[in-house]
């Protein structure tokens, strides 16, 4: 069967992995394999990211799903080529969360404390 | 206290139902807006991101999304990404809450942190609306020139954005756009002719204008590309970068378009690309796709057109669906340019039509229908009705239409033209277009005697296999009946070998009959069947008595209907036929009709007042009421009259014109005088004028295909057009007319001339012999009597006399019945029919007529039609 779906004036790309299926819209004038190979592009960063990554990592991290995605993509359009850059830009966002959160602990430790609901 | 955001999701997992799931989320949610309205800032970046969560699962959201601004707004990054992402997914563009992120967006375009830089410039590439982009650009603008290739490609793709929302921003940042590629980094080159090409698209004379030039550029980093070795960080698959090999290449279709000079630029690099690269993986075949695309859309020389449309002749025979998918819907774009390439693969594209998959066949059919020619119409017909068989229900009446117009226009012969029509409404009737059936009945009327047998043969056997549900087809075969009814009485034997055994006339009712009593029939199905039982009786009017009363019995039932519809028919109808009554006039057979006029008229409705449509034929059931063909011999009045009332246009007659278009759009702008000139088989001179030299032949013309003039066609000699015209100068003389069947009339002044009646032949062929007398009771009078005499001097019997006659309009005429409608043979007795004239132009002209005589004799119909003109002067 072919990946490819024509619904409405658009066309509608797929690729499965496992149980999981990848769907991405484009327009009719597309250049749908290239598609495919975006959606893979996504798919191989999420491996590198989570190593192995398998379906209950994208369940229960789904907002880091979310910012990889708007690492890879803008508005549709494609960000970069590059794991390397996409995954590395990803892992210093992420270092500055956890700094971040250390830092708020730290100083609202007294606020935890006192407003108990 | 609210849960944390993993324990959210492991209790939804949990659930076991949907109502149980539903109870989490409400409880959950009623507690999100409790910290919302007590304000509890420490837990708001958990909150929304539960609320995320909820979203996606797809519950309401909306009380959250105030929630994101003010998040946004708090300096802590953590909070600022979670901020971001709730507004790119909770809101859209239509939100009006959106409005009060453009303060924040702007001072986060503005913080020294690129990576918030980078937040600000992504949610404005994907939520951007127009004012924002208007409020905005400027900055983003200012990116584009950042001294880091993260934000600038950030800024690149939000560029794209604010420019796509508003287009007339584009001249002020095209210059910008085009340093962005030299670039080293791919990722902003990829932005940047992402970018490009968008502009193109929203704006094309500026965006051509400006980054045509360029296009050395391009070809230069496409080259860089191919001979870069390899390079792990953008490699995929062996090759380097296909992301930016395929936007290169669009951006170069879309630049290369028109545009020689480009185009030849581009040559090298194209055949390159297509020589050299790997098809073994998705990647490569990707890159081959788009450069083919490129190929056949710019400029591009022969051998490279050549090349292209063998890469997508081998894609079809790759076994991956994907590939054949791309290479099909390329060929659809392809066939107009090279089709004899495409012919090539005719097979392959056939196998297609056969395959599991929908989309494939799909674009199989797309390009099928696209493929059909006159050489390989009968091949490519046959698979489409293959595949109407096994098509999903809501194609077909597509495809009936589309494989109308195959047929139409590719036919070889009428007998496959029927023959397809036939099994399409086999197998798809009750999904055809109305059109498709009024073609159908056209053609099959418009088609030679052999043909009409063969296909109300084939119609029959068809009705009778089908269990009731193919609408479309039970319309037309009883149609067909009606009106072909006596072939089916013969037994046939058509070219391809396939004979039909002569049916009972019995056996022909009790069809129709059978059809009209199943469940399934519909009212419309009933309504024609009573018409076809009308004109059976006229069809079958030789056969024994009995058939004819039972059709009578049958009609007469239908005048208890519920349905108002069916009750008016049967009860007009059943006067229609009683015995002796006009029905033979009103149901005789239809003239023909052109298929093209008939699909012309009923593009253009109907002009004329009331007139009956042409393209409406299969589907009236008016048996040709309007513009009975002959006298009508109750009707009365004049026959003329009759085609007055369709606003003496010939759109009031069901027949069209049989052949020029010319002559249609002049009749149907015609004056009284173009419709009787028609019914003599001349081309009237237009009102204008202009004079027209009758040609002899026209006899096939038909004139303005007038009905009449349809019934007259035989005859060979133009003759006189009326006064009322306007008297152009090279008006037909007043020719004698020259009846090619007739002896020469005898003489009616002089010869006999003293007699008070003067009496000629008017017509003597195949042993029948009609004689007129005119009888006049005051000489002055402008009226008088035409006797008609039938004489058979045959040694068979002549029987279901039928005699017609047509008039020109300065004659006014009256038929009586007959005497009888048998002629014995042998001279054993006469028939004699009384026609009543009055010449208004008495003096003037002479008395004229066309006649149209049927009869049947030892068994074989015979149709003769002639002209007599041998009226004495003064009558």
């Amino acid at each position: 069967m072919c990946a490819f779906i024509e619904w409405k004036d658009k066309k509608i790309v797929y690729k499965r992995y496992a149980s999981l299926f990848f769907v991405a819209c484009v327009n009719s004038d597309d250049n749908e394999l290239i598609t495919l190979e975006k959606i893979h592009l996504f798919v191989e960063i999420l491996d590198r990211y989570f190593g192995n990554v398998c379906e209950l990592d994208i369940i229960f991290n789904f907002h880091r799903a979310y910012h990889i995605l708007d690492e890879l993509m803008i508005g549709g359009y494609l960000q970069d080529t590059s794991k390397k850059e996409v995954l590395k830009s990803c892992s210093t966002m992420d270092d500055m969360m956890d700094d971040e959160k250390e830092i708020g602990a730290g100083g609202n430790g007294s606020r935890r404390n006192s407003s108990k609901k | 206290m609210s849960i944390k955001l993993r324990d959210l999701i492991r209790s939804v997992r949990s659930c076991k139902t949907a109502s149980e799931e539903r109870s989490v989320i409400s409880r959950e949610s009623a507690m999100i807006r409790t910290a919302i309205r007590e304000e509890q800032e420490q837990f708001r970046h958990r909150n929304v991101a539960k609320l995320l969560f909820m979203h996606m699962l797809g519950y309401a959201t909306h009380f959250g999304q105030l929630e994101c601004l003010k998040l946004i707004a708090s300096p802590h990054f953590p909070e600022k990404r979670i901020g971001y992402l709730g507004l790119m997914l909770l809101l859209s563009e239509e939100a009006d809450v959106l409005m009060l992120a453009t303060n924040s967006l702007k001072n986060d375009l503005n913080h020294s942190n690129q990576f918030i830089v980078g937040l600000a410039l992504c949610t404005i590439g994907n939520l951007a609306t127009p004012d924002m982009s208007r409020d905005l650009a400027t900055e983003v603008d200012k990116h584009l020139r950042s001294g880091s290739p993260y934000i600038r490609k950030k800024a690149a793709l939000a560029m794209a954005r604010c420019l796509t929302k508003c287009p007339d921003m584009v001249e002020d940042f095209v210059e910008r756009i085009v340093s962005l590629l030299k670039d080293r980094s791919h990722g902003v080159l990829i932005t940047a002719v992402q970018l490009m090409s968008c502009v193109c698209e929203i704006e094309p004379e500026v965006g051509k204008g400006s980054f045509v030039r360029l296009v050395p550029s391009l070809v230069r980093l496409l080259r860089n590309l191919l001979s870069m070795g390899y390079s792990p960080e953008h490699d995929v698959s062996g090759i380097s970068d296909p992301f930016l090999q395929v936007h290169l290449l669009r951006l170069m279709t879309v630049l290369g378009e028109g545009n020689e000079e480009a185009s030849e630029q581009m040559n090298d690099i194209l055949a390159q690309v297509a020589t050299n690269t790997e098809t073994a993986k998705n990647a490569g075949n990707a890159i081959l796709y788009e450069c083919v695309q490129c190929i056949m859309t710019v400029e591009s020389e022969e051998g490279l057109r050549v090349l292209a449309i063998n890469i997508l002749g081998r894609f079809l025979l790759n076994r991956d669906n994907n590939i054949r998918y791309v290479a099909l819907n390329t060929l659809g774009k392809v066939v107009l340019q090279d089709s004899a390439a495409v012919q090539r693969h005719r097979n392959t594209i056939v196998d297609c039509l056969k395959d599991p998959d929908v989309s494939i066949r799909t674009r199989a059919l797309d390009l099928i229908f696209k493929l059909v020619n006159l050489d390989n119409v009968e091949g490519l017909t046959a698979e489409l009705l293959n595949y109407l068989v096994v098509c999903q229900s809501e194609n077909k009446s597509d495809i009936c239409t589309r494989t109308l117009g195959v047929v139409d226009k590719f036919s070889p012969n009428e007998r496959w033209r029927v023959d397809t029509l036939i099994t399409l409404l086999t197998i798809a009737g009750k999904d055809c277009d109305d059109r498709v059936l009024s073609a159908s009945s056209t053609y099959i009327a418009s088609s030679k005697d052999g043909v009409k047998a063969y296909a109300v043969h084939k119609l029959v056997k068809a009705m009778r296999d089908d269990d009731g549900t193919q609408e479309g087809l039970l319309i037309v075969a009883i149609w067909c009946i009606g009106e072909f009814g006596d072939m089916l009485l013969n037994p046939h034997t058509s070219e391809n070998g396939v004979s039909y055994q002569a049916l009972e006339p019995l056996n022909v009712i009790s069809e129709v009959e059978g059809v009209t009593k199943q469940v399934t029939c519909t009212n419309a199905i009933r309504q024609r069947a009573l018409t076809c039982f009308a004109k059976l009786t006229v069809r079958f009017a030789h056969c024994d008595a009995g058939v004819v009363q039972k059709l009578r019995v049958l009609v007469n039932k239908f005048k208890a209907s519920i349905n108002l519809e069916l009750q008016i028919r049967a009860c007009e109808y059943s006067n229609l036929i009683v015995e002796g009554g006009s029905g033979k006039g009103s149901l005789a057979r239809m003239p023909v009709v052109d298929p093209k006029v008939a699909g012309k008229k009923s593009l253009r409705g109907s002009m004329s007042s009331g007139g009956i449509d042409a393209g409406a034929i299969a589907n009236s059931s008016i048996p040709g009421g309007g513009g009975a063909v002959g006298g009508g011999q109750d009707v009365g009045g004049d026959l003329l009259d009759l085609l007055d009332l369709g606003g003496g246009t010939p759109a009031a007659a069901p027949a069209a014109a049989p052949t020029t278009n010319q002559s249609a759009i002049q009749t149907a702008q015609s004056t009284d005088a173009d419709l009787l000139s028609d019914i003599f088989a001349a081309p009237m001179p237009t009102p204008s004028g202009a004079p027209t030299v009758v040609p002899p032949a026209m006899g096939g013309g038909g004139g303005g295909g007038d009905l009449l003039g349809d019934m007259f066609r035989g005859t060979p000699a133009p003759l006189a057009p009326v006064a009322q015209a306007p008297a152009p100068a090279a008006m037909p003389p007043q020719p004698p007319v020259v009846d090619m069947f007739a002896p020469q009339p005898v003489a009616p002044a002089g010869n006999g001339g003293t007699t008070a009646n003067p009496t000629f032949t008017a017509f003597s062929k195949d042993n029948l012999t009609i004689e007129f007398e005119t009888r006049k009771e005051d000489l002055s009078s402008q009226s008088c009597e035409v006797v008609a005499t039938f004489k058979n001097s045959g040694f068979a019997d002549m029987t279901g006399m039928n005699f017609q006659v047509a008039v020109p309009k300065y004659i006014t005429m009256e038929m009586l019945p007959p005497s009888g409608t048998t002629v014995p043979c042998n001279g054993g007795g006469n028939v004699s029919q009384v026609v009543k004239v009055t010449n208004t132009q008495m003096g003037t002209k002479k008395l004229m007529m066309k006649l149209k005589i049927s009869y049947t004799c030892a068994g074989a119909k015979v149709e003769e039609m002639a002209t007599a003109s041998g009226f004495p002067v003064g009558y």
